[in-house]
């Protein structure tokens, strides 16, 4: 999970990485007491992306400036998120901005380092970055990494002090386990040093069993979250909302996005990621029609699930039940298929419900059958 | 032929005595393949289903001879599980946990390739070759013999795909998962080699996702004078940026790992493109035609 830029300073200044003086704000009060240099930057403590082009990071030169700037950053959204705080930095003399990050790479296996001599907000239009497949930390050498950066970055101070900041930031990685530790812009300062202006960490989920950091991040994002996402996360379901309106019930993350883009190209859109084999008994699908039923968005319903470990005609003797309690009129439509698919089809034919054969005909009965809600 | 998996697989399975590990063997003992040896720490004497259980995947290994490992753990304890069987010199090992920290993963890659053995996972349901044997807990009758190689970073769309190419008489091969997590055993590029130098495998079909960069392998691998032919399904087009669709690497962070520059990347390379699960059968035809009328 991504932790704000706030929290990922701590986490660069624990390794010796230098940041701006800096100081995190949540209230007028602390705004008025705060006592960093002007003028600063003030910047919104989200942890999304893309805050810099929507207007979350502003300069103030007076104390008058700084409070507008904290009451104008708090009353916006990023991506749907509040901001929890502002973090208010000296405004830094930049020399240069370059880009540094570790990251896991799925074809490296492992870490990778990335160096561009040209950082800052534009990264991704300009030229791919310098990459050092490092793979296990413990690889890293500086005279490779050295080799690499020669043709690229030609002040060999600025170089040798590159080398210096990802072999901290490898450590960082190691650690705290992250999967990305991204630095954007690395500033080179009037003085020469090196100083971290931004950070992106992204903390690995499945090490907070072992790191009550990310235990304690993952708790607090599970607290903001909305009420289906916390009720899902807590219930072993994967809902991730959509903008379509057909409410999509499916089985394993593969085939709920194949299932999604079949309903793309049946010409609607879903409403939701809901993958229910996590927990595919009468809880997991009583919360899922639940949360379907309750969303105004969600025109109508589509439960697929392809049986392979699954018995088929367990799901359909619990769907059987939920939908002859469901009180909800939004139209229904069931495809249930593989292990024991011809029970199935019988069970729910007689429950009064048909089980259509393939996807895309449940797709395409779904989607006619929510254009004729709508008419 | 097939990649990794025979008829001669003698397979161990450590976690035997939990939930999935009986299940596992039950299940495997009806798709004809040999479970030889279970292991659990402290319950060695044992039988499970007929299957003698040991303390330690050495001493299974010495008493057995097993050749392959299925791996039924928590992933508190994975990595420790994987680095005794590789240790033990097991040579092929699947682990389809899933929930496993990224730091133990690289773990288990640089110690199975350092010993020269292949790993398959995590989050996976692991390595069938049809009618031969399976080192998994993938559903049987989705699949069937045939020409295709097939490889997979989802169980689920493996399942029900292999299921379709199985109706449309397209059987495989091998299938492979290669998994959802970011960093795992055999990867695309290594799956993608085993069965370029497999000789019954003529067409590979990559049934692929939405974010990281494990489709380039096959971009890279198809635009190659020797290639065999392939086709690739990739989901999660209409997924939006920036959220994980359940898969732990199933997110698009940046451009290049959006479904429209992988698709575009493949397209070019010359693989068949199968724009849903709907238009998979015929696009693994095409490539399986290719493999059959050379061109000229």
């Amino acid at each position: 999970m991504l932790v704000t830029e706030a929290h990922g300073k701590v986490l660069l200044r624990a390794a010796a990485v230098a940041t701006p003086s800096s100081q995190e704000l949540r209230s007028l009060d602390e705004v008025r007491a705060c006592r960093i240099d002007l003028p600063v930057a003030v910047k919104a403590q989200v942890a999304a992306g893309g805050r810099g082009k929507a207007g979350g990071i502003r300069k103030a030169s007076s104390a008058a400036e700084l409070e507008e700037a904290f009451g104008a950053i708090m009353a916006m959204r990023f991506a749907g998120e509040a901001p929890a705080s502002v973090l208010v930095e000296t405004w830094l003399e930049i020399e240069r901005e370059l880009y540094l990050a570790v990251a896991i790479d799925s074809r490296v296996g492992g870490f990778n380092v990335l160096y561009s001599p040209r950082g800052g907000v534009n990264i991704e239009d300009g030229p791919p970055p310098l990459s050092y497949p490092v793979g296990l930390a413990r690889n890293f050498r500086a005279h490779v990494f050295r080799g690499l950066l020669e043709p690229v970055e030609p002040d060999a101070r600025v170089r040798e002090r590159v080398i210096s900041v990802a072999r901290r930031l490898l450590d960082i990685a190691l650690a705290n386990e992250c999967t990305t530790v991204e630095i954007n812009p690395l500033v080179v300062a009037k003085s020469g040093a090196l100083v971290a202006a931004d950070a992106k960490i992204v903390l690995d989920e499945a090490a907070a069993f072992r790191r009550a950091e990310t235990a304690a991040a993952i708790a607090t994002t599970r607290e903001k979250a909305d009420r289906g996402i916390r009720l899902c996360e807590e219930a072993n379901l994967m809902l991730v909302w959509l903008d379509g309106e057909i409410g999509l019930i499916s089985g394993g993350a593969g085939m709920t996005m194949a299932a999604m883009d079949a309903i793309d190209s049946a010409g609607a859109q879903p409403a939701c990621f809901l993958d229910v084999s996590g927990n595919p008994t009468p809880a997991g699908f009583g919360l899922a029609f639940d949360l379907l039923d309750r969303a105004p968005k969600v025109k109508g319903i589509l439960v697929s699930m392809f049986g392979g470990g699954l018995h088929t005609d367990r799901v359909a003797k619990t769907l059987v039940e939920l939908l002859g309690k469901r009180t909800s009129v939004k139209p229904v439509t069931l495809r249930l298929n593989g292990t024991r698919s011809d029970l199935a089809t019988t069970i729910l034919r007689d429950g009064g419900h048909q089980n259509h054969a393939t996807l895309e005909a449940a797709v395409a009965d779904i989607v006619k059958r929510v254009a004729e809600v709508r008419r | 032929m097939s990649i990794l998996l025979d008829a001669d697989a003698r397979i161990l399975i450590v976690g035997i005595t939990g939930k999935f590990g009986t299940f596992s063997v039950k299940d495997l003992a009806q798709s004809q393949t040999q479970v030889v040896a279970g292991v659990a720490p402290g319950r060695s004497g044992q039988t499970i289903a007929g299957v003698p259980v040991f303390s330690s995947v050495a001493a299974a290994m010495t008493e057995t001879h097993a050749n392959a490992a299925l791996i039924y753990v928590p992933a508190v304890v994975a990595l420790d599980a994987v680095l005794e069987t590789v240790e033990a010199g097991c040579p092929l090992i699947a682990y389809p946990g899933d929930g496993l920290p990224v730091l133990d993963a690289m773990e288990m890659r640089a110690a199975a390739l350092a010993h020269g053995a292949y790993l398959i996972g995590p989050n996976s349901p692991g390595l069938i070759s049809p009618g031969k044997a399976k080192l998994g807990f993938m559903p049987s009758f989705c699949y069937r013999p045939g020409p295709i190689g097939v490889i997979s970073r989802s169980g689920s769309l493996s399942y029900e795909a292999c299921f379709r190419l199985s109706q449309a008489g397209l059987g495989q091969t091998s299938v492979i998962g290669i998994g959802g997590d970011p960093v795992r055993g055999v990867n695309a590029a290594e799956a993608i080699a085993l069965f370029h130098d497999d000789p019954e495998t003529r067409a590979i079909i990559y049934l692929g996702e939405i974010g990281g960069s494990e489709e380039y392998a096959l971009a890279e691998y198809a635009g190659r004078p020797d290639a065999k032919p392939s086709a690739a399904l990739l989901v999660g087009r209409t997924a939006p940026a920036g959220k994980k669709m359940g898969h732990a690497a199933a997110m698009i962070g940046s451009h290049a790992e959006s479904w429209s520059a992988k698709v575009t990347a493949l397209d070019r390379a010359g693989v068949v493109i199968a724009r849903d699960l709907d238009g998979l059968a015929s696009a693994a035809a095409t490539a399986l035609a290719r493999a059959m009328k050379p061109a000229a």
